[in-house]
C-alpha cells in the first residue's frame, strides 16, 4: 500500500504540475483581461503540434521545448492584437463567442495540416525509460517534467513578486482601471498577458507530448479542467491556480487507488464543493 | 370559389393516381442503402473511414444490383444514441430507406436496432455490443464482427500460447456496457489458459491520463496488462505503459482494437510486445482482400485499411451479396437468404447464424513487429492467429429470433 501511495503521490504531482501551467496561464488572462480564453485549450494543443514538428524536423526534443512555446506566443498575439482588443468594450458574451470561434477555426486548422490521425513523440533518449527506486519505478521523463515545472513555476513568482512587470500584473488583476490611470500602456499589458498566458499554455502542450501524444481534439480536452482549476483557484488567483492544480491532480491518484471510475468526476466534485463552501474559490477574493 | 366541372374532377383523378403511380415506379427502380458513421463526437476519426471503405463495395458494382441504382446515403451520428435514431427515422421516412449499414458504438447501434426493428428496415451492425445478435435480437437484425466470447477466447489463446509462463494478467476495462461484457468473457476464460486475473481497474470512457492505473497494476506484478479499450483510449494508455517502462519488458493484450488506425498513432518503440486482436487487418491473404487493399489505397495516399474501412467495406458487401444470390432487393428477401449463408469473404469464411444473424466469422490476433523488421511504414504487424470458435450455444442470450 506504501508504494502505490508514494507512485500516486508522484503521479498526482506531475499531472497536476502540468494542470497548475495550463491553469496559471488561463487564470493570469483572466485576470487581468477578464476575459475567459476559451482558444486557451487550442493554443495548448498548438503547443503539442509545433513541438512535434520542430522535434521531427530537427531531432531535438529540447530545440522543440523552447521554440514551439514561442510560436504559440505568436499566435496569441495576433488572437489578442487582431481581435480580443476590439471586443474588451463589448459585451461578454461577444468575447466567449470571438474566442469559441477562434478555437474552433485553429482546431480544424490543425486537421488540415496535420490531419485527423494523432501521433506519438518519445522523450528525449537521456530521458526514456523508468528509474527502479527499489519501492517504486517511476518514469525519467515524468520526474524531469515535475523538477522543471516546479522551477517555471518558481521563476513566474519571482517574476510576479520581484519585478515591476511582475507589480504591474499584479495591479492589473486587482484593479486594471487604476493602473491605466498611472500613466500604463494598458493595450501592452494585455498583450504581454495575453502572450505570457499563451506561452504557458503552449509549454504545457509541448511537454504534455511524450506522455499524452497528439490528437486534434487534446485542446477541447484540457479546456474544462482548466476552468476547475481557476473555479477552485478562485478568479485571478495565480498561486490558487498552482495549488488547485495540484490539488486536481492528487486527488484523481487518490481516485485511482479507491475508486477508479471516478477519476474522472472528482474533478467536477471537487469544483462543485468550492462553489457550495467557498464561491469565491480556495484563494479568490471576489 | 372554385367550381370543378365533372370532367374537370375527373381529369384530376387521373393525373394524380397517374403521378402516384409513376412516383412508385420510379422508387422501384432504385435500392436506397443509409450508412450511419460518427462524422462528429469521439468516434469522428473512423466515420470517414468507415464512408470510405463502404464507397468501395459500391464502386465494384457500379451503383447497381439486380438492375437498380443504388442510392446511398449517409446520415451523422455524432456517436450520440438519440441523435442518430432520429437520423435514421428521418431518413426512412424521407428517403424511402430499405437497408441500414453502421454505426460503430455499441449504444447508438441498440439504439438504431429498434428503429430498423419497428420500420422493418434491414440492418447491418459493425461490431461491438453482443446484444444485437443477443438479448435485443430480431429478424432485422444482423452482427458483422466477431462474437465478443470468441474475441476474448481467440486473445487469451494467442496470449498464452506465445507466454506459456505467464500466469498473472491485470485489466484495463473502460467503464460501459461493452467493456463489462468483454471482462465478464476474459474473467470466465482466464482459468481456461491457466491464467488468473489479479486485478480489474475500469476506467472512464475518453480518459487520457493512465500513470495512477499503470503504477496500480506494476504493484501486483503482472504477468501481463489485458487491456479492453479501444482507440484514444487504448493508444494512450499503450503510450504511457511504455513511458513507465512496462513495455517492451512485457506483454500489453489490445484485445479488441482497430489494429491499423491504432498502430499508427504509436511509434515503433511503443508498439513493440503488443498482442492486438482485431476483426479486420490489411494482410489477410485472400484474392478478394489484395483487391479491396488496393482500391482503398486509391483513396488514401497509399494508407492501408483498418477496422473501420473493413467494416464498412464488410456490411455494405454483405447487404449486396444478400440481394445478389436472392435476386431481389427486398429486405425480407435478402434476409431470407443471408440467414445460413456459408461463403467465403474478403475476411475469410463465414456463415451466418440463422438463429441469432451472427456472422461466424474469423478473429484475428496480431503480433507487433520491431521497426527493423518493417517492410514498409504500414506494416506493424503479422496476423499470428485466426480463430472462428462459436460463442457456445448456452451463452447466447437470443432465445428467439422473432418473425418479420
Amino acid at each position: 500500500m506504501t508504494f502505490l501511495i508514494i507512485s500516486q503521490i508522484l503521479n498526482g504531482l506531475g499531472l497536476g504540475m502540468l494542470y497548475a501551467l495550463v491553469g496559471v496561464g488561463l487564470t493570469l488572462i483572466l485576470g487581468v483581461l477578464n476575459i475567459p480564453n476559451f482558444a486557451h485549450g487550442v493554443l495548448y494543443a498548438l503547443g503539442a503540434y509545433f513541438a512535434y514538428s520542430i522535434a521531427s524536423l530537427t531531432g531535438s526534443f529540447y530545440v522543440a521545448i523552447l521554440i514551439a512555446p514561442l510560436l504559440v506566443v505568436l499566435v496569441g498575439f495576433v488572437l489578442e492584437s487582431k481581435g480580443v482588443r476590439r471586443l474588451y468594450s463589448a459585451h461578454h458574451d461577444y468575447q466567449l463567442l470571438f474566442l469559441f470561434a477562434c478555437a474552433l477555426i485553429i482546431q480544424e486548422i490543425i486537421i488540415i495540416i496535420w490531419g485527423t490521425v494523432g501521433f506519438s513523440l518519445l522523450p528525449p533518449p537521456n530521458l526514456s525509460g523508468a528509474i527502479d527506486f527499489g519501492i517504486i519505478i517511476y518514469p525519467k521523463y515524468r520526474l524531469a517534467l515535475i523538477a522543471f515545472t516546479i522551477f517555471i513555476i518558481s521563476m513566474l513568482f519571482l517574476f510576479f513578486t520581484k519585478t515591476n512587470y511582475g507589480a504591474i500584473l499584479r495591479a492589473g488583476i486587482e484593479n486594471r482601471d487604476m493602473v491605466k490611470v498611472l500613466g500604463i500602456n494598458i493595450n501592452k499589458v494585455f498583450l504581454f498577458t495575453f502572450g505570457l498566458g499563451s506561452y504557458l499554455a503552449g509549454l504545457a502542450g509541448a511537454l504534455a507530448t511524450p506522455i499524452f501524444g497528439l490528437t486534434p481534439s487534446m485542446g477541447m480536452d484540457i479546456l474544462p479542467i482548466c476552468f476547475v482549476i481557476v473555479v477552485i483557484a478562485g478568479l485571478g488567483s495565480i498561486p490558487g491556480a498552482v495549488i488547485a492544480g495540484i490539488l486536481i491532480g492528487l486527488s484523481q491518484g487518490a481516485a485511482t487507488i479507491w475508486y477508479p471510475e471516478a477519476t474522472n468526476v472528482v474533478v467536477y466534485l471537487m469544483m462543485g464543493l468550492t462553489i457550495i463552501f467557498r464561491p469565491q474559490g480556495l484563494f479568490g477574493t471576489r | 370559389m372554385l367550381i370543378l366541372s365533372k370532367n374537370k374532377l375527373k381529369m384530376f383523378f387521373i393525373t394524380f393516381f397517374l403521378s402516384l403511380f409513376s412516383f412508385t415506379s420510379m422508387a422501384k427502380d432504385t435500392v436506397n442503402i443509409l450508412g450511419i458513421y460518427p462524422f462528429s463526437g469521439p468516434y469522428a476519426d473512423s466515420g470517414e473511414l468507415q464512408a470510405k471503405g463502404a464507397l468501395v463495395a459500391l464502386e465494384e458494382v457500379g451503383y447497381k444490383i439486380n438492375g437498380k441504382k443504388i442510392k446511398y446515403i449517409t446520415r451523422d451520428s455524432e456517436t450520440k444514441a438519440s441523435v442518430a435514431a432520429r437520423r435514421v427515422q428521418e431518413a426512412i421516412d424521407s428517403e424511402d430507406i430499405d437497408f441500414v449499414v453502421g454505426p460503430w458504438s455499441s449504444g447508438v447501434a441498440l439504439a438504431i436496432t429498434e428503429v430498423a426493428k419497428k420500420n422493418k428496415v434491414m440492418y447491418y451492425f459493425s461490431g461491438g455490443t453482443e446484444d444485437i445478435s443477443g438479448k435485443k435480437c430480431h429478424k432485422y437484425a444482423f452482427m458483422w464482427a466477431a462474437n465478443a466470447w470468441t474475441a476474448m477466447d481467440a486473445n487469451l489463446k494467442i496470449f498464452k500460447k506465445a507466454h506459456p509462463n505467464a500466469k498473472k494478467i491485470y485489466l484495463f476495462v473502460v467503464d460501459y456496457a461493452f467493456g463489462w461484457t468483454l471482462q465478464k468473457y476474459v474473467e470466465n476464460l482466464a482459468g481456461k489458459y491457466g491464467l488468473e486475473v489479479v486485478g480489474v481497474d475500469r476506467h472512464p470512457l475518453g480518459h487520457r491520463e493512465y500513470s495512477t492505473f499503470i503504477t496500480k497494476a506494476m504493484s501486483k506484478k503482472p504477468d501481463a496488462i489485458y487491456m479492453i479499450n479501444f482507440g484514444l483510449d487504448a493508444i494512450s494508455a499503450v503510450r504511457q505503459m511504455h513511458n513507465f517502462g512496462f513495455t517492451p519488458k512485457k506483454p500489453v493484450v489490445m484485445s479488441w482494437s482497430s489494429g491499423m488506425e491504432e498502430l499508427i498513432q504509436l511509434d515503433p518503440a511503443m508498439r513493440s510486445n503488443l498482442i492486438v486482436g482485431t476483426n479486420y487487418y490489411s494482410s489477410i491473404d485472400t484474392p478478394e482482400n489484395k483487391a479491396f487493399v488496393k482500391a482503398y489505397k486509391k483513396k488514401t495516399n497509399g494508407i492501408p485499411p483498418g477496422y473501420a474501412p473493413g467494416a464498412g467495406y464488410g456490411l455494405m458487401k454483405m447487404i449486396l451479396l444478400g440481394m445478389e444470390k436472392s435476386g431481389s432487393t427486398d429486405p425480407k428477401e435478402v434476409i431470407k437468404t443471408l440467414e445460413g449463408m456459408k461463403g467465403k469473404a474478403f475476411f475469410g469464411d463465414f456463415e451466418i447464424n440463422p438463429n441469432n444473424h451472427q456472422t461466424v466469422r474469423p478473429f484475428f490476433v496480431l503480433k507487433t513487429k520491431p521497426e527493423s523488421e518493417m517492410k514498409n511504414k504500414y506494416d506493424f504487424a503479422d496476423i499470428v492467429a485466426v480463430s472462428s470458435t462459436e460463442q457456445p450455444k448456452n451463452m447466447n442470450m437470443c432465445k428467439n429470433i422473432g418473425s418479420f
